[in-house]
């Protein structure tokens, strides 16, 4: 093992001072700076600097803020809980008004054609549908699966082409809101400080050196 | 953390990152210069102070980069960071204009 290897052994043991959220997703990181920092030839971490680990870790674990997804990815998620606000709002309103209004006029304006019972059991089973999906991506994001980030930009399109095919303008309203929710969402979880979120275990494990790698004389 | 006093050290980070993104090891070496070697950041100190100042949205990442086999996280003001950090400039060099007439008045300075 070279005098860098068991150098950066050495950090990586100290860096067990942080929390383990912390560490996934810093620890590549830190490991760069401290390494950088280090003196040509030097094996072992100096007094200071090993303090100053421990007291930061001890620090980050005392102070759990972490995990935390950057504040774009946070805001996303706040936006999609709106979002399924929104919609149980939504579905609420075109409910009752179908009680209410259990005419012509007020169907009109609700977009619906179909004979009531029908539109009432498709509109209630959409509804909850999307409410449950709001809810598993916020989740799913807040966990930092990327699949649910692809998966809220693919479904920007049909909820695009849903807006011109409504016709009531209640539906519209809300269609156009739910639509500008999600739009923000997805802008957020594009944004570089989302991705860096969305991509810390990847770089965590390219980066990470093999137990072989430390292990060699 | 907006009506409190800056912490000279983060003070310090921010200035460092006025001039435009940053990696880790970057800051600590700009903070070196910037102090003409007075303040020599630690790693462990100043990754809590960025995670404070990203948490607070004063900074963010502007992009990760893997040079040699290692991460380089880059990162940036924001447009808060930015006011922020003119704000405390401002009431520093207010202080220290205050402080210098003074000593003037008082004949306590060298010339």
């Amino acid at each position: 093992m070279t005098d860098q290897e068991q150098l950066e052994q050495r950090y990586r043991r100290l860096l067990k001072w942080y929390p383990a959220a912390y560490r996934r997703e810093n620890d590549e990181e830190l490991t760069a700076v401290l390494m950088a920092c280090a003196r040509a030839g030097q094996r072992r971490p100096g007094l200071v600097a090993s303090a100053d680990l421990i007291k930061s870790g001890l620090w980050m674990r005392f102070h759990p803020r972490v995990p935390r997804a950057s504040s774009t990815v946070r805001r996303a998620v706040l936006l999609m809980y709106a979002g399924a606000i929104f919609t149980a709002v939504s579905l609420i309103v075109a409910v009752s008004s179908l009680n209410v209004f259990a005419d012509t006029e007020g169907l009109r304006l609700l977009g619906h054609n179909q004979p009531l019972p029908i539109s009432i059991t498709v509109g209630v089973v959409v509804g909850l549908a999307l409410i449950t999906l709001w809810l598993w991506l916020a989740r799913a994001v807040s966990q930092g699966r990327r699949g649910a980030r692809v998966l809220c930009t693919v479904l920007v399109a049909p909820a695009t082409l849903h807006l011109f095919g409504l016709k009531g303008m209640v539906s519209l309203v809300f269609a156009i809101g739910t639509w500008l929710i999600g739009l923000a969402a997805v802008w957020l979880l594009w944004r570089p400080d989302s991705r860096a979120f969305f991509h810390r275990e990847d770089v965590a494990l390219a980066l990470r050196p093999t137990a072989s790698q430390h292990q060699t004389p | 953390m907006t009506n409190r006093a800056m912490q000279e050290a983060t003070f310090m980070i921010l200035t460092a990152l006025a001039n435009g993104s940053q990696h880790g090891y970057g800051i600590i070496a700009d903070v070196q210069e910037i102090s003409r070697g007075r303040i020599l950041l630690r790693a462990g100190t100043l990754y809590t102070a960025l995670d404070r100042l990203r948490d607070n949205e004063l900074i963010e990442v502007d992009r990760e980069e893997i040079v040699e086999g290692r991460l380089r996280r880059y990162y940036r003001l924001t447009p808060a960071g930015s006011e922020r950090l003119g704000v405390e400039a401002a009431r520093l060099e207010s202080h220290a204009r205050v402080a210098l007439t003074r000593l003037k008045l008082a004949g306590g300075m060298a010339s």
